[in-house]
């Protein structure tokens, strides 16, 4: 009797919740988004204004209103704010972006709310592909990069593989269990590795954490192509992903080839979720956490919930990277778990729901 | 074809059914052993033992010590022939042997069989109490809950208490979150184990959290709590354990008839008897129960909970709820487990808990997708 | 085993089992769906319970067999509250046989009907001599003697349901709730489930089920219990309760009732929807 009442109580909730946000955005759409926009600028300004070292906001207010000058007077500021603060804010905008619209098209493509890259293994993938890579001798960014994106187009493969078979491709629950094993066994593979070769659990103890500190900016400049290739692709995808949301038959009835649009799917995501892991190492529940959000302001369609997660996706990462600074100074928090602490919440509210919506 | 008109000719008392007393040829089919102890006629006491799994225990029994032997026998350090393992075992063979059997090994080989019993009798109850052959406490995070809190204590963030104790307020804690956010288990079929994998998610971030506040010496002794290894166990944590392991077993044991009956469905069970919500309860925290404690002892190695439990249900006679079997198969997983990751690599030592998670995930991997396989035990 | 174990096997004295329901309130969460109900079900009859999807029929039944908590009243079982009796006590004198029941791969169905026999042993006395000869009986009364050994799976739908009677029948209980026995039969495994309940009455028990099937209802039951909106419209032997103006109430539905000339239950003919309902209008 108790669920019966949870069921009632999570629909009472959520459901009055959802129905204001609706209304609110609904008006105007553009007009939320661009709010979005102003609310990005600003946790920007934030994570340049806040750190876990000496500069303070004051410092790093003085310094960023005259830039040039600040070299002279304030090196320090002038440093940190142009050599830590502000490479670490772009590269919090490049991960966010690529996990949240990753998140987004993988549950598009599972039809599953639940689907997120870290949860179902394909980031877990990009890692294991880093440390075997590592491990056989190969480092430089690039090759890094593209590593990553194979492992993480192995991890899609898989998931997708799962997802296609009888009795579990209905059930999403199914898919995330399935996801969280895969995740297990490379992580325990990646452990036996570093077990037995000290070098690469030295490279890979700091990355494999997932966080923003201490990246090098200049590693986002192989990425580039990479996530040109996804945005073109993720703009060519949209119309035929929101057809096949109506279903297979139903997609192929107006024309669409659902098989090659999931393929060319998996192809972005495994680009987006292997170049942010490479950069960043593997970070969990931010494409679960985004899409749900954007999800909720934009309505069920694929469209606008990706443009939503244009901005989401950053206000979500460097948010969560602000936080990850200011929680346990002098020290910081790796970004993971931040974002654990926020996405698995949410993951169980929407697991609680009495019918998860099929996307 | 129908007999119903013929109960036209019985005596139509209300409410009971006569009952003849002639023996009837289906009861020697059944494959049971009835037992009676005569303490008299006021107390008849009367067991049903199923044959096929008194011979299956008996056999895992005598694999288990076959296992022992082996394991105090072999290993990096020395082989040793059986003869000598024995005396070694009593303290008069040389004192090389000796030292190698008595201090290094046999405490490992108990830390395993007791962690292996704990872990995989809990497994048992969960799965048979949510009817699901993936409900292995790991996945519903009690293990990451119950490191958390071990790891807490032994870096010693202010609480000080053992990590006996820690482990198993940890593994109550992610039990509670995880039962607590969902209802009832058992119910909503899949649905808690997603959310198992979220407090789990946030125990497992909690304990990263931890380990990175802390300096490096205090990380390195916390890292057996995170991968499960039976490496120098401390000792009181494995005493503890094995005072509670026979408590569990028999109250395990006790609640078999119940949870064979639950096996069919809440409703059914009710109608005939069974406290569905009392038995669920008890089940569950001797489960918790035994996976704090193990965890405190060896760290996380789940995946006992499921290979364990799903071997002894392979062999045992089927619609039954093997405790015993399972018992005995999880404390032979680890030892195998343990054996073979003290050989494999030598002279590196692989942590049990990857062992098990190697060959764990693949196994569980197929359970879950394999379409012709049922998810119930 | 010796006479005395034979006599101590436990019989209890419930020779015209009164169950009643005084001021029952059910609901599910905030949900109410009964309120204030007042019920007495009448001994060694077949009471079917009737009344559209949503009238609170499976809730009442729940309440009755103690799956549902009551927010306020009490199921009475002779006088007693059945919240107070011990689960084990009233298994022995209330079974409940609910929908698409269940059963493990490869339960057989002597296996299963053993099932039965729970409520009537403990841990300390796991079986006695009186088992094996409830649990033939049983399988003699549905006639399932010959598939004892088949698994319930393999079974026809029909036989299947039986399997099931047969546990409730092995729990020798004085009262049987049955919830839709027959909703997924096709009409011979129907008629075949419906026979053996009024065997089963025959033997003196107690029968309350709950039906779709009005018709079925008509021809088997003794006393009928129609319900809407937990609410009872009506109750009484069906061929006094049912008329036209009470289906339509129900079913929102036009038909003309006769009166079968085999059994003389009421029978529905000519079937149609109102014409407020052809108007468009709501009904």
């Amino acid at each position: 009797m108790t669920s019966f009442m949870n069921r009632h109580a999570d629909s009472s909730v959520m459901g009055s919740l959802r129905a204001c946000l609706r209304a609110a955005t609904s008006s105007s759409p553009v007009a939320t988004w661009g709010l979005l926009m102003i609310l990005l600028a600003v946790i920007a300004l934030l994570s340049l204004l806040f750190g876990a070292g000496d500069v303070g906001p004051g410092r790093a207010w003085q310094a960023l209103s005259d830039f040039d000058a600040a070299a002279m007077h304030d090196s320090e500021a002038h440093f940190v704010i142009g050599e830590l603060r502000l490479p670490r804010l772009g590269i919090g905008l490049v991960v966010g972006i690529a996990l949240g619209i990753a998140g987004a098209l993988l549950q598009a493509v599972t039809r599953n709310p639940l689907a997120e890259p870290g949860l179902l293994g394909v980031s877990a993938g990009s890692a294991f592909a880093v440390t075997l890579a590592i491990l056989w001798g190969a480092d430089a960014a690039t090759l890094r990069i593209s590593v990553a994106q194979l492992g993480a187009l192995g991890g899609c493969l898989c998931v997708l593989a799962a997802a296609r078979l009888q009795g579990i491709g209905n059930d999403p629950v199914r898919l995330i269990l399935a996801g969280a094993i895969l995740s297990g066994l490379l992580h325990s593979l990646s452990s036996l590795i570093l077990l037995f070769d000290q070098y690469t659990a030295d490279e890979i103890r700091f990355w494999v954490v997932g966080s923003l500190a201490g990246r090098d900016a200049a590693d986002l400049m192989p990425l580039a192509p990479s996530l040109a290739l996804a945005a073109l692709l993720t703009v060519i995808l949209a119309r035929p992903l929101a057809a096949l949301a109506l279903g297979e038959h139903v997609a192929i009835g107006l024309g669409h080839h659902p098989r090659m649009v999931r393929l060319l799917v998996i192809v972005v995501v495994a680009l987006l979720v292997g170049g942010a892991t490479a950069i960043a190492g593997p970070v969990a529940f931010v494409g679960l956490v985004v899409p749900f959000a954007a999800r909720a302001l934009a309505g069920p369609d694929i469209r606008r919930t990706l443009w939503f997660c244009l901005p989401l996706g950053p206000i979500v990462v460097v948010s969560a990277d602000i936080v990850s600074r200011l929680v346990v100074p002098p020290s910081e928090l790796p970004l993971g778990v931040i974002t654990a602490l926020i996405g698995a919440p949410v993951l169980i509210a929407v697991v609680r729901r009495r019918r998860l919506p099929m996307l | 074809m129908s007999n119903t008109l013929s109960t036209a000719s019985r005596p139509t008392q209300p409410g009971m059914t006569s009952c003849s007393r002639t023996q009837t040829p289906s009861q020697a089919r059944t494959g049971k052993l009835f037992l009676t102890l005569p303490l008299g006629q006021r107390l008849p006491l009367r067991f049903v033992v199923d044959k096929r799994n008194l011979i299956v225990n008996l056999s895992l029994m005598g694999l288990l010590l076959l296992l022992t032997g082996g394991s105090l026998a072999i290993g990096s350090a020395a082989t040793l022939s059986a003869s000598a393992t024995f005396e070694a075992l009593l303290g008069q063979g040389s004192a090389l042997d000796n030292f190698v059997v008595r201090e290094l090994r046999l405490p490992r080989v108990v830390a395993g069989i007791v962690t292996g019993s704990a872990f995989a009798l809990a497994g048992c109850l969960m799965q048979t109490v949510a009817r699901n052959r993936l409900a292995t406490p790991g996945i519903v995070g009690l293990d990451n809950g119950a490191t958390a809190f071990a790891v807490a204590s032994v870096i010693g963030t202010g609480i000080s208490l053992a990590p006996p104790a820690m482990a198993l307020t940890g593994a109550a804690v992610a039990a509670a979150l995880t039962f607590g956010l969902t209802g009832s288990i058992g119910v909503r079929g899949y649905r808690f184990l997603v959310a198992g994998i979220g407090v789990g998610a946030v125990f497992g971030a909690i304990t990263q959290l931890m380990l990175t506040r802390v300096s490096i010496d205090a990380a390195n002794a916390a890292y057996p709590w995170t991968v499960g290894s039976l490496n120098a166990r401390p000792a009181h944590a494995v005493s503890i354990l094995s005072l509670a392991l026979l408590p569990a077993l028999l109250a395990a044991i006790r609640l078999t008839r119940s949870l064979t009956v639950m096996r069919l469905s809440d409703a059914v069970a009710t109608s005939l008897g069974v406290s569905t919500s009392r038995c669920r309860l008890m089940a569950l925290s001797v489960a918790v129960i035994l996976t704090g404690l193990a965890v405190a002892v060896a760290g996380p190695v789940g995946m006992v909970a499921l290979i364990g439990p799903e071997f002894a249900r392979q062999i045992s006679a089927r619609n039954t709820v093997p405790v015993v079997g399972a018992t005995l198969a999880g404390a032979i997983v680890m030892l195998a487990a343990d054996l073979l990751g003290r050989v494999i690599l030598a002279p590196i030592e692989v942590p049990v808990g990857i062992i098990t998670a190697l060959t764990g995930s693949p196994l569980l991997l197929w359970i879950l997708l394999n379409p012709h396989t049922r998810t119930t035990p | 085993m010796t006479q005395e174990a034979f006599v101590s096997a436990p019989v209890d004295d419930d020779s015209a089992p009164d169950i009643a329901t005084q001021g029952l309130s059910l609901a599910y969460g905030n949900v109410s769906v009964i309120e204030g109900l007042e019920l007495r079900l009448p001994a060694g009859q077949v009471t079917a319970i009737v009344g559209p999807n949503g009238c609170g029929k499976s809730t009442l039944l729940s309440g009755l067999s103690r799956l549902l908590k009551p927010c306020a009243g009490a199921v009475l079982l002779d006088g007693a509250d059945i919240q107070r009796v011990p689960s084990r006590q009233l298994a022995k004198r209330l079974a409940l046989l609910p929908q698409h029941p269940h059963a493990p791969e490869a339960l057989t169905v002597a296996e299963l009907v053993r099932f039965g026999r729970h409520p009537h042993q403990s841990w300390l006395c796991q079986w006695s001599s009186d088992d094996k000869a409830c649990v033939d009986e049983a399988l003699a009364m549905t006639g399932l003697t010959t598939l004892a050994e088949r698994p319930v799976d393999a079974l026809s739908g029909g036989q299947r349901q039986r399997a099931w009677i047969a546990l409730a029948i092995a729990q020798q209980t004085s009262t049987l709730l049955l919830d839709e026995p027959t909703s997924a039969l096709d009409l011979g495994h129907q008629v075949e489930v419906y026979e053996l309940i009024r065997s089963l009455t025959a033997a003196g028990k107690t029968i309350v089920m709950v039906i779709h099937d009005l018709v079925g209802a008509c021809r088997y039951a003794d006393h009928l219990i129609a319900m809407h909106q937990g609410q009872i419209l009506a109750e009484g032997p069906p061929g006094e309760t049912v008329t036209a103006d009470l289906v339509r109430r129900l079913y929102g539905v036009d038909c003309t009732l006769m009166t079968d000339p085999a059994t003389g239950a009421p029978l529905l003919t000519n079937v149609r929807r109102t014409r407020d309902a052809l108007d468009g209008s709501a009904t």
